[in-house]
């Protein structure tokens, strides 16, 4: 049976600061700004905070955010595992804090240097001290040691038993770029690119190019979850979660699940997806408009496939048929998602959400978006949200 | 420095932005053969337009040139660069004290473009005039924060006519704290040989240390649950299927095919070979491991390629299995 | 060296060049820097370059350039033209370690005759020593 607690939660404030590769400040900074931004969006102050969730690789402490945006008292507080894989997770903390009266008003954040700081492209090494270097152990030596070189042993396999070509993966980074184009806060804002840039990239890890690789950026992006009752009396239309869902599925390892009869897919996405249609009785056909986690190209297709927009194998037919444009059956990463606007670990991604129910997104499509879909990142235990309106 | 410091700094250091470094510089010796034969002898070059003048003649050349490389060097000033600095500083130099005072003590040559417009042949003179042209804003790198110094030199000939252009870009920096401590370590260890990496070992600990003790001892492993049979890897204390703590092992037979595979390209690590290929193994025993692929060209490889292994050393360090074509 | 040079429409996009191994010794740092009239006390003192923290004197610039070009007209043949040489360098190269340069046709200029050739330069130690690319010239006809 699924959880209960559909639209029992909003979304009434979300938050960033500017993306850039080197903010010139400390990750704290980036994180109370993007609280405060989100919180000033819902017409709420930092006395109004009962509850905070962030990612466990997040380096910003309660205490300190707390501290620095002068909060109250705080009832709760709770971390995600798994990187990227964290982002709809916090969100399920929050609703979950929310639907039972563990607390009022929860606050999602995620801030980092992820370019002038620690940067996640250079991958593993010895330095490890947690229980991963065991699991790590097992590639280092042979040099599989970055997020790029994991998803393209999926990616092969992929290409092997579906036929998608490389044309497939241009179309979702070309899409996002053409987005990102048109928005401000964008890394690639005003710089489109063509196809014989793309090509151009430099190889990373076969059959990963450049331009398959998200960007590295530092920055913050924050949102505030209250209860859909008090949602009505603030500033902002609150956008309420219908479905939000996270699974680790049998035989998942962080990154590297190899083992399974089949790699070329990612079963715990599948099972996420279910859940979250499960809890709202809603279907892919409800879905107008999406933020579909993308650290690479590839991981786009599968979580179309996972998420019902089309069948096993049939992702690349669906995106080069234009669907993720503005006017296709699915737009998305309308912000220029990680691949273009800036990589915040898919929070940025819940904010642009966030903004296509409200209908403020600086590429809104045309049509009215009753309903979108935001992914966490894949590979490792995940998750997916479905938000609508109120 | 506090903000205002850094502003007035910064209007300081900017104030160098456009200016010439001083008077154009006209190398001391012209384009001459014995030069460039010394440069050749050390860069290994043995193209025989440089140095071969009946080759240079007869070929489209028509003519010795002199390596394209050497642009800069017709106008270097040479040995007194070996010399403490006396009398007056010229404008480049001037900027960089001011920098180097401010506690951008760190100096690195980060990268050049140079363009050649037509090959130079012994007897052409060659004057360097060169500009700052840029001062970056300021940026955090490995090394530190700093500031990017972008200098253009522009190249002419006995006639005036531009040879050849050179954008040479410097990084002042701050050495951070972490680069401070490493350069004690240096210091510390100077005369010590270098230590030439090898691959990164897998720590171990109780679950996994028995696997990498066989590989050691040139032999792949398969753990086997005692209590059903069942064989898994990575190995891991307790069986998924009957839930038994009780394992055994079989040595694997190391034949198998590729199930999938990725080139990795970018970044390289050092200790690791180039090109480096990872396959995912699937062995004849049911099991699959990530392993290297050698002994075989990227392009051959394709999924479902028949696969055999061997245990072997791959450094002075490091055992482990590498898969051939079979 | 080959005597012989190839021709532009013979060079196809991805073709690989045959790896240069270089090992980098105190005389070829040296000489290097001598022979470039690079007199800047890192490259011959090791004092000099102990105390801009490295452990021991370094490659200049110049030579990192040169063996870069060679190791493209090594294979390209003696009538090409090096018309741009685009450079990033990375980790330094000290005596002992050994150098492999290896390189790519990344681009092919129909109008201009001209190909890009990436290369990289990477030292057993430290890895990336250079990175870059080299814009050549080639005859149109062998």
């Amino acid at each position: 049976m699924a959880a209960n607690f559909t639209d029992q939660a909003a979304i009434v404030g979300i938050g960033s600061t500017e993306f850039s590769k080197d903010s010139g400040r400390s990750e704290l900074a980036l994180a109370a700004e993007a609280v405060k931004h989100a919180l000033d969006d819902a017409g709420l102050t930092p006395a109004d905070v009962d509850g905070f969730v962030t990612y466990t690789i997040d380096q910003n402490e309660e205490v300190d955010v707390a501290r620095a945006l002068g909060c109250n008292d705080i009832r709760m507080f709770s971390r995600v595992p798994y990187g990227g894989g964290a982002a709809t997770g916090t969100l399920l903390q929050a609703v979950m804090a929310v639907a039972t009266g563990v607390a009022e008003t929860v606050v999602c954040y995620r801030a980092l240097n992820g370019r002038s700081g620690q940067r996640y492209s250079s991958g593993v090494s010895g330095n490890l001290i947690t229980g991963s270097a065991i699991h790590y152990g097992y590639y280092m030596p042979f040099g599989l040691l970055t997020p790029a070189s994991w998803v393209a042993m999926f990616t092969r396999r992929y290409m092997h038993l579906t036929g998608c070509t490389q044309d497939a993966f241009f179309e979702v980074a070309h899409s996002t770029r053409e987005y990102a184009v048109k928005n401000p806060a964008a890394f690639f804002y005003q710089r489109p690119f063509t196809r014989a840039e793309y090509d151009a990239g430099k190889k990373i890890s076969d059959p990963l190019r450049l331009f398959d690789c998200c960007q590295e950026s530092d920055g913050g992006s924050a949102i505030v979850v209250t209860s859909s009752a008090r949602a009505k009396d603030l500033r902002q239309p609150g956008v309420a979660v219908r479905g939000v869902a996270q699974c680790l599925a049998k035989d998942q390892e962080e990154m590297t699940s190899f083992y399974r009869p089949e790699i070329a897919r990612i079963p715990e996405m599948d099972l996420a997806a279910a859940e979250a249609y499960a809890q709202c009785g809603l279907a892919a056909k409800d879905i107008d408009a999406a933020v579909i986690y993308d650290a690479f190209t590839p991981i786009v297709l599968w979580q179309l496939e996972s998420w019902g927009f089309c069948k096993f194998g049939e992702a690349a037919q669906f995106v080069q048929a234009g669907n993720l444009r503005p006017n296709g059956r699915l737009p998305s990463n309308t912000h220029g998602g990680q691949l273009s606007e800036a990589y915040i670990h898919g929070m940025n991604g819940i904010v642009e959400a966030v903004r296509l129910v409200r209908g403020t997104s600086v590429n809104q499509p045309k049509k009215r978006i009753e309903h979108a879909l935001v992914t966490s990142g894949v590979g490792v235990p995940t998750g997916g949200a479905i938000l609508g309106r109120m | 420095m506090t903000p205002e410091e850094t502003t007035a700094f910064e209007a300081k250091i900017r104030a160098y932005v456009g200016r010439e470094m001083g008077p154009p510089k006209r190398g001391f010796d012209d384009v001459n053969a014995a030069m460039i034969r010394h440069w050749t002898e050390v860069t290994g070059d043995a193209n025989p337009v440089y140095t071969d003048a009946q080759f240079a003649a007869a070929s489209g050349k028509k003519g010795l040139i002199a390596p394209p490389t050497m642009l800069a060097i017709w106008a270097m000033e040479g040995y007194p660069m070996a010399l403490p600095q006396t009398g007056k500083v010229d404008v480049q130099r001037e900027l960089h004290n001011l920098l180097e005072a401010h506690g951008y003590t760190g100096v690195l040559g980060t990268n050049t473009i140079t363009e050649f417009y037509r090959d130079l042949r012994p007897g052409d003179q060659v004057t360097a005039h060169t500009v700052i042209d840029n001062i970056s804003e300021r940026k955090k790198t490995a090394r530190g924060h700093g500031y990017f110094i972008e200098t253009v030199t522009k190249f002419t000939d006995q006639k005036g006519e531009p040879i050849g252009r050179q954008v040479f870009r410097t990084l002042r920096f701050a050495p951070s704290a972490e680069l401070a401590a490493a350069k004690g370590e240096a210091a510390k260890g100077a005369d010590a040989p270098l230590e030439v990496p090898t691959r990164i070992p897998s720590p171990r600990g109780h679950d996994n240390a028995w696997w990498w003790e066989a590989i050691d001892q040139g032999r792949l492993l398969i753990q086997r649950c005692k209590g059903c049979g069942t064989l898994r890897h990575p190995p891991r204390p307790m069986c998924g299927s009957c839930q038994s703590l009780e394992w055994d092992s079989v040595e694997s037979s190391l034949e198998g095919e590729v199930f999938s595979y990725t080139e990795l390209s970018y970044p390289k690590f050092p200790g690791y070979p180039d090109p480096l290929l990872c396959g995912l193994i699937q062995l004849r025993e049911g099991t699959r491991l990530v392993a290297n692929i050698v002994g075989c060209e990227p392009q051959r490889v394709h999924v479902g390629m028949k696969v055999k292994g061997k245990v072997e050393r791959v450094d002075d360090k490091t055992m482990l299995p590498n898969f051939y074509p079979a | 060296m080959k005597r012989t040079t190839r021709s532009f429409t013979s060079v196809a996009v991805g073709e690989k060049l045959p790896a240069l191994k270089i090992d980098v010794t105190a005389g070829l740092i040296v000489g290097g820097a001598l022979a470039s009239r690079d007199f800047t006390p890192v490259h011959h003192e090791k004092a000099a370059a102990q105390a801009a923290g490295l452990p021991d004197i370094f490659m200049n610039i110049l030579t990192s350039n040169g063996l870069m070009a060679r190791f493209v007209t090594d294979w390209t043949g003696p009538e090409a033209t090096i018309r741009r040489i685009d450079v990033k360098l990375g980790a330094p190269n000290l005596p002992g370690m050994v150098m492999t340069i290896t390189g790519e046709v990344a681009a092919r200029d129909e109008a201009a005759g001209t190909v890009d050739i990436s290369v990289s330069g990477d030292n057993n130690v430290w890895g990336n020593h250079m990175a870059g690319m080299v814009r050549v010239a080639l005859p149109r006809e062998a």
